[in-house]
């Protein structure tokens, strides 16, 4: 229990700083850029339009996340080690674990809130121009928040391994960005080769984002109908642990 | 370990290593350093700079790991958060968010010590009262300044009330009538039975608050004084420190 109310008082801090911050000043331009963007695309997708703009909105609002996910990721433990606001945690009764997952909590619960604001635009927008609700919409944002997680919890082990923000940066976003290309990578990997099975071992740490586009898969058939959903869920889960875990053995080892 | 110490340490000493392209080197931060701080005693560590002061404050509250001997605090590893929760730590420069107000920092800071939600707000205004701060408990961090800062910084380290306060130059940069209230606060601390292990380069404060004062130099306990000690000595405790500390 003490562990818990721990991680949620250093949760509500991060939704704090974020809230005060200009950290849901993008879902604001969103909206705007959003607005005037659909006016256009109304013009020039013609009979299209409605798939256009659905792609596209919840195409934006799937990068702005990640992007959030990435940048914070990458920064928030950093920045409170360089500013030394960690010091005054850590020396009252709070373990590195507890403080790593309330950081992390914090950050995810601002970009679920960012990416419900982002979509509520989008939807307003569809809805004013004759769009009829399908149950796909929340299931293409489940699978844009699942990689949001994921991306999060490699972030954070990779702020934690290298020595300042934009190396992170860097690191995460290549291991990101591969990510979209896992199954055409492991193709590549020849499994004769002596190098085969480590190769695909070492592809295990490049996070499978393409799982995750449920976008995709729903307006192919029905993401929701899918039994693979749930792997998919407990795929994002397992990963995103594993690297958080990892993570925090190597905050246990750090010195402030 | 004596169970009578709030603080002890054994031999200790810690070897900072760095490494750059390639190579690596070494410092040493304190070596073969052995104190105990008994309860309700104001112990102050002497030292010029680099000797070890910051490095002890550090070891003793778990944020650094030593490279030999032991620490315990209150019987307890640093490490546990049991033995971290009876403390209280004000750095030499502390650091707090600036979009918090400095009442919304104790919030946080004495939820994360345990404190109870009930009665937290009365805590929060008594020790914000009790600093001189109550005017100020509204206004962003961001807008405060040094003094009004290290005052919050007070603030935190005994907001929990706890039975050791660890103070990193309390009194460093504060003009003399913060030193002064400072002071006072401190000593009044210590009245009510806390044990404080206080840093200062100015040796005046040091005599004027503590019980006992551990002379470091260059990372070594060079000695170790009682008050008596320096009230009887001609010089004062700044002739022993510089008796002790030159080459």
């Amino acid at each position: 229990m003490r562990v818990l109310r721990t991680v949620a008082i250093l949760a509500a801090n991060s939704w704090q700083e974020n809230l005060r911050s200009r950290f849901f000043l993008l879902s604001a331009v969103f909206g705007g850029v959003f607005l005037y963007v659909s006016l256009l695309l109304g013009v020039l997708a013609v009979d299209q339009e409605l798939r256009v703009l659905l792609d596209f909105g919840l195409g934006f609002i799937e990068l702005l996340g990640l992007s959030g996910a990435l940048y914070g990721a990458t920064t928030v433990i950093l920045r409170e080690m360089e500013s030394k606001t960690i010091t005054l945690i850590l020396t009252r009764p709070v373990g590195r674990g507890p403080y790593l997952l309330g950081r992390f909590a914090g950050l995810l619960f601002s970009l679920l809130v960012s990416m419900g604001l982002m979509s509520a635009v989008h939807l307003s927008i569809l809805f004013w121009k004759g769009w009829a609700w399908s149950w796909d919409y929340p299931w293409a944002l489940c699978g844009a928040f699942l990689k949001v997680l994921v991306t999060a919890a490699l972030g954070t082990f990779v702020a934690l391994f290298s020595s300042s923000a934009p190396t992170a940066l860097t690191i995460a976003g290549t291991l990101w960005t591969l990510g979209h290309f896992l199954p055409e990578i492991r193709f590549m990997i020849p499994w004769g080769s002596p190098w085969g099975i480590p190769l695909h071992l070492a592809s295990c740490v490049i996070p499978d984002l393409q799982l995750f586009n449920l976008r995709d898969r729903a307006w192919a058939g029905s993401a929701q109908a899918e039994p693979a959903v749930l792997i998919w869920l407990l795929y994002a889960l397992v990963y995103s642990s594993v690297w958080l875990f990892l993570a925090r053995q190597l905050l246990r080892r750090k010195e402030f | 370990m004596p169970e009578e110490s709030v603080l002890s340490l054994e031999s200790v000493t810690k070897v900072y290593l760095r490494s750059h392209l390639g190579r690596s080197a070494a410092t040493r931060g304190v070596e073969d350093l052995s104190l105990q701080v008994r309860p309700g005693e104001a112990f102050g560590l002497l030292g010029l700079n680099g000797s070890g002061k910051t490095t002890t404050f550090k070891l003793a509250l778990g944020l650094l790991r030593p490279t030999a001997g032991r620490i315990a605090l209150f019987g307890l590893s640093p490490s546990d958060p049991a033995a971290r929760s009876r403390v209280g730590f004000l750095p030499e420069l502390p650091y707090f968010y600036s979009f918090l107000t400095p009442e919304e920092s104790l919030r946080f800071y004495g939820r994360l010590s345990g404190l109870p939600e009930k009665g937290l707000q009365g805590r929060i205004r008594e020790v914000l009262g009790a600093l001189g701060l109550g005017a100020a408990g509204g206004r962003k961090i961001a807008e405060l300044s040094k003094g009004m800062i290290q005052r919050v910084g007070l603030a935190q380290a005994i907001l929990h009330d706890p039975e050791l306060v660890i103070l990193d130059e309390p009194v460093s940069g504060l003009d003399p009538l913060a030193i002064k209230e400072f002071r006072d606060l401190l000593l009044a601390l210590s009245e009510k039975g806390k044990a404080l292990v206080l840093s200062s380069h100015s040796i005046s404060e040091l005599e004027k608050i503590c019980h006992r004062v551990g002379i470091l130099k260059e990372g070594r306990l060079a000695r170790t004084l009682a008050e008596r000690e320096w009230r009887e000595a001609p010089g004062g405790l700044e002739g022993l420190f510089v008796e002790a500390v030159r080459p």
